[in-house]
């Protein structure tokens, strides 16, 4: 060893800078960068450069964005900075920036051992910046928005008012209108009551319609009976050619709540209404009815509660089929995928790499994606869902066995083999019991996993209870997809829990 | 009778683990087999029950030329050498009692065994076993929940499920404290004295040689460089330690009384 070497410490130092620091901080003005590359600083002249020119670039393109229809440049950049104040933020940054890189070129070289801390974090801010433009992040969105969503969100939050129903019954009673009344023509008779039935009459039973010059229709006094108490009734019309329309009065449709007895009694005005041209009868017959959509009987869990039910059902046997499915092909390919088994021949190896590759290829792509794939092959349902999430446990739960299967300690093996046991008995007694725990533990995993996902499945259309989700929040009908949001919920908390009890018995 | 004739191994990789070993043991013996690190001490004891296939040579256990044997013959021949290891080599998340009788397998048909349906006699001959080695009372626990001496005695106890004739260690208490290595010796001391059997034993410590076998050997780099009695040992001439041990190996005491202050390990500079 010589000494020497001992005292030679490898120098820091750059060399000293092309141009002089003024000339540098006039080339770095003239493009960034440029400065800090001739005074031997080349790495940090090309990481400024390049950011400079992207932020340059991606500035460009929300100025432009900004102000789609403006086509003068001095009109977009008024525009833009109007409608977005982050972009004036974000200009003043990028200037502070150009500014701090000619200063930085003038000091780096003169004197070329400043480590520019500063410089990078004043770059990762203006980054930052930009990146707030342009992910739309609006704080202030929560709270001006959050009036709205409020009601939604309860909804959501507690759904249950939707969860029971009451079996409904309409009630319907008619009453016949003669339009016009005629001298010749008795107007229709009340029609007759019949015990149980709703009943609903009116005085006269004859009128003309409200004409389009203004003149008043006339004065109908419509009573009724034997209606559901408390439950809206709604008045309609049918006309001679059968079309259905509701009585409006004042811009209002006309709706009645019976009292107690179920009886109420309105006024109405005869609506206005073109007859057809052909209309040249003496007289037509309108019906004016009453109609009721009224509960009775006992409460019951509602549509939407019953296919909640049958979906949640559906989705954890989607989970757990696919487990299954996965299981079965994993097992085998699982022994291909493990170096300690396959090292034996290059034809082995080759197989191991090609069954590894496969496998990572396949694990990369999202079961959302294999859900797509599937739902194009066999169609909507639980079918598509369970074929995703089949294809993604086979090369998650493979990777995870293959991996106990190379960690597995052959000292046993040797012990049992030593006693003088078979090949079978060795599998049996050395490799087995080191291996279940761990794939007994993974396969729990993977089925909590599938169970959770195949609740998003359904999103695009595998089945199960994401399915009904995304109907019902595209409906907007937030009290049912409440219920969906709390049966996943509920239905993963427990599979969770269960998971990872049973794990830690296992392992 | 053990005879080792001729003994080489060659690895698939080049090293040459055994050169041309030949040395006999007699019923009853005590031997132990002294050595470096990579001496080929495992390789020797492996290549007599064949986990290892010797490359070349001949092992002749009571007239039968075991390097000839396969299937069968050979798992009938292994059924008469227990074996026991430096890591204990048990199923860490099997019971003892598991671990323990799985030194029955060699008896039983293949489906019974995996069925794990071992008989009456088969489970009293391991109670037997644990409580020679005064481990009955573990008998349920995991196996990596017993300390490192317990699970060197489940080791044991599984070499005698197989009613061995010789019993082959490898290193079994270089991963025990001295105390526990003292205790380990000696229930292997009892089995060759109370049941006759043959022991075949490779060791580190000098002080455990002379202690407790009737014979030795030194391997160095696969040769056979010394032979001797456990007198010899103690009056072993420094030549002859560097032999074992290399140029390099120093002794640290010539104290022989095996008292733990005094414990003397073969060190290397």
């Amino acid at each position: 060893m010589n000494t020497n070497s001992l005292q030679h410490t490898p120098s820091k130092k750059r060399s000293p800078s092309l141009v002089p620091p003024y000339l540098a901080a006039i080339l770095s003005a003239l493009i960034p960068g440029l400065g800090q590359a001739l005074a031997r600083a080349m790495r940090r002249g090309i990481i400024l450069l390049s950011s400079f020119v992207t932020i340059l670039g991606l500035m460009a393109w929300r100025i432009r964005l900004a102000a789609r229809r403006d086509t003068e440049v001095f009109a977009i950049i008024k525009k833009a900075y109007h409608l977005q104040p982050v972009l004036v933020v974000l200009s003043v940054m990028v200037l502070i920036l150009y500014l701090w890189i000619i200063y930085d070129a003038y000091i780096i070289a003169k004197d070329a051992e400043r480590t520019p801390v500063l410089l990078f974090f004043m770059l990762i801010a203006v980054f930052f910046m930009l990146g707030w433009q342009i992910g739309e992040i609006d704080p202030i969105a929560f709270v001006t928005k959050a009036d709205d969503a409020a009601p939604a969100l309860a909804r959501v939050l507690w759904p249950w008012e939707k969860a029971i129903s009451y079996p409904e019954e309409h009630l319907l009673a008619t009453v016949d209108i003669q339009v016009p009344c005629t001298e010749e023509d008795p107007p229709p008779p009340a029609p007759e009551k019949i015990e149980g039935e709703p009943y609903f009459w009116a005085t006269p039973t004859c009128g003309d319609l409200k004409t389009q010059d203004g003149i008043p229709g006339t004065i109908l006094t419509i009573r009724g009976e034997n209606f559901a108490p408390d439950t809206k009734v709604n008045i309609l019309w049918e006309d001679p050619i059968g079309n259905e329309f509701r009585q409006r009065q004042e811009g209002e449709y006309v709706t009645t709540i019976p009292d107690a007895k179920g009886e109420f009694e309105v006024e109405i005005e005869m609506p206005y209404r073109l007859l057809p041209p052909h209309a040249d009868a003496d007289f037509y017959i309108w019906d004016l009815k009453a109609k009721q959509l009224a509960t009775v009987g006992q409460a019951e869990p509602s549509m939407e509660l019953k296919l909640a039910v049958e979906k949640i059902v559906e989705t954890i046997f989607i989970g757990m089929m696919a487990t299954f499915f996965g299981i079965l092909l994993a097992l085998p390919l699982s022994f291909f995928a493990a170096r300690n088994l396959m090292s034996a021949s290059p034809i082995t190896i080759a197989i191991y790499y090609l069954v590894r590759g496969v496998l990572n290829i396949v694990r990369s792509i999202e079961p959302l994606i294999w859900a797509i794939i599937a739902v194009i092959v066999v169609g909507l349902g639980p079918f598509a869902g369970i074929l995703a999430l089949t294809v993604h446990s086979i090369a998650a739960l493979a990777k995870l066995y293959s991996e106990s299967i190379e960690s597995i300690d052959p000292g046993p093996i040797e012990a049992i083999q030593a006693t003088g046991a078979n090949w079978l008995q060795t599998v049996m007694y050395a490799v087995i019991p080191q291996i279940i725990p761990p794939f007994v533990s993974f396969t729990i995993y993977r089925w909590d996993i599938n169970i959770r996902m195949s609740t998003i499945i359904g999103f695009v259309g595998g089945g199960g209870i994401g399915f009904l989700l995304a109907q019902w929040i595209r409906l907007l009908d937030y009290d049912s997809a409440g219920i969906a949001v709390w049966f996943i919920a509920v239905t993963v908390a427990i599979l969770d829990y269960v998971s990872a009890e049973i794990r830690e018995r296992f392992v | 009778m053990l005879e080792i004739r001729h003994l080489t191994k060659v690895y698939d990789d080049g090293t040459v683990a055994l050169k041309d070993v030949s040395f006999t043991v007699e019923d009853g013996e005590f031997l132990i087999i002294i050595g470096l690190s990579g001496s080929g001490k495992s390789t020797l004891l492996r290549c007599i029950n064949r986990l290892v296939d010797p490359t070349e040579g001949d092992v002749i256990w009571n007239g039968v030329n075991l390097t000839e044997l396969e299937g069968e013959e050979l798992r009938k021949a292994r059924r008469e050498m227990g074996m026991i290891f430096q890591h204990f080599n048990l199923v860490k998340r099997s019971s003892v009692f598991k671990n323990v009788i799985a030194g029955r397998l060699g008896f039983m048909p293949t489906w019974r065994s995996l069925l794990g349906r071992f008989n009456d006699a088969d489970r009293k001959k391991a109670l037997t076993a644990l409580h020679r080695l005064g481990i009955a009372d573990q008998a349920q626990k995991r196996a990596d929940e017993l300390s490192g001496g317990q699970q060197q005695r489940v080791g044991i106890a599984r070499a005698l499920m197989q009613d061995p004739k010789m019993i082959l260690a490898d290193e079994p208490v270089a991963s025990l404290d001295p105390v526990l290595a003292h205790n380990i010796l000696e229930y292997l001391e009892m089995l060759n004295q109370e049941d006759n059997l043959t022991i075949v034993c490779s060791l580190h410590y000098l002080d455990l040689v002379q202690r407790y076998s009737t014979r030795v050997l030194g391997l160095r780099d696969g040769e056979i460089v010394y032979e001797g009695s456990r007198e010899d040992i103690r009056a072993m001439a420094d030549e002859e330690f560097k032999d074992i041990y290399g140029e390099e190996a120093q002794r640290i005491t010539g104290s022989v009384s095996g008292d733990l202050e005094e414990f003397e390990i073969g060190g290397l500079a």
